[in-house]
């Protein structure tokens, strides 16, 4: 085969899997959430800047300056924090809603609260300076 | 004879477009006779822009593998069920679902649309904010039926 016919297989390859919605499925692990006591719980945070984060599936997601999450519980990858007032989804396959997962002041990834799941960046994302108390 | 076939081709099209278009009752003239939410349950909307693209694409929309309305442009139709986890899918080519969970006395809103598919349209679900919803809706019309918790 011709290298421009190669050229053009891939190209035809790659439309035809964009157009049948091919993305990758979220990869995500089970996990059990232990939930905080309110008294006892973390400093809820507050973006004080937007945070784009790309995803491991090609989408990509922005976490909205000024946005309130509270901290509902603890996983073993981090702490678990829920938006206020929005809604907050990752996206591959499917859409699935999705709450942060913070330690050492990064994004290591999300709680999937649906599922009952994990679902880890490819690398922890340092949060906007001023976002944790 | 070709402008008279012309313009009966575009008659057509149109009254083809606008049958499929939703034409219930606006939200904005039933959202103040809305029953309030049962002890437990929250509600959820599902809604569908006006854009006339993708038009003829109105699958049926399910919800933990119960059909609870149709996808259709202009259109919005939601359903109370107790607070819980849920799966929102839609019947077309390809199945696109949104997870989500729902929280007592809690509002989610989903967003339909169409897209483009590999041999026929494919409508997505996607979690949508309060707020982009809400100015949305206002100009929607009614087109569901089912709306208590099974």
């Amino acid at each position: 085969m011709s290298r421009t016919r190669c050229h053009a297989a891939c190209v035809l390859v790659a439309l035809a899997a964009t157009l049948a919605g091919c993305a990758p499925a979220v990869r995500s692990v089970p996990v059990q959430i232990g939930v905080a006591e309110r008294a006892n719980s973390p400093p809820d945070l507050h973006f004080t800047a937007p945070l784009p984060l790309r995803l491991e599936t090609g989408y990509s997601r922005l976490i909205p300056a000024e946005s309130h999450w509270v901290s509902v519980g603890r996983v073993s990858e981090g702490l678990v924090y829920r938006p206020v007032d929005i809604v907050f989804s990752i996206e591959g396959q499917q859409v699935h809603e999705a709450w942060l997962v913070v330690r050492n002041s990064a994004l290591q990834g999300f709680y999937l609260p649906a599922e009952a799941r994990y679902s880890s960046l490819t690398a922890p994302v340092p949060l906007p300076k001023g976002t944790q108390p | 004879m070709r402008r008279t076939v012309l313009k009966f081709a575009a008659i057509a099209a149109i009254t083809i477009l606008a049958a499929g278009c939703a034409s219930g009752v606006k939200y904005q003239d039933m959202a103040s006779s809305m029953p309030s939410l049962k002890g437990g349950e929250g509600r959820i909307y599902f809604f569908r822009s006006a854009s006339m693209f993708g038009a003829a694409v109105q699958p049926e929309i399910r919800l933990n593998n119960d059909v609870v309305g149709t996808s259709k442009p202009g259109g919005f139709f939601y359903v109370d069920r107790p607070a819980g986890n849920y799966v929102a899918a839609s019947s077309t080519e390809t199945e696109k679902t949104a997870s989500f969970t729902l929280a007592e006395n809690e509002v989610k809103y989903l967003r339909t649309s169409p897209s483009f598919g590999l041999l026929v349209g494919r409508v997505v679900i996607e979690l949508e904010s309060a707020e982009k919803a809400k100015a949305e809706l206002g100009s929607l019309s009614y087109t569901g039926t089912v709306t208590a918790a099974k």
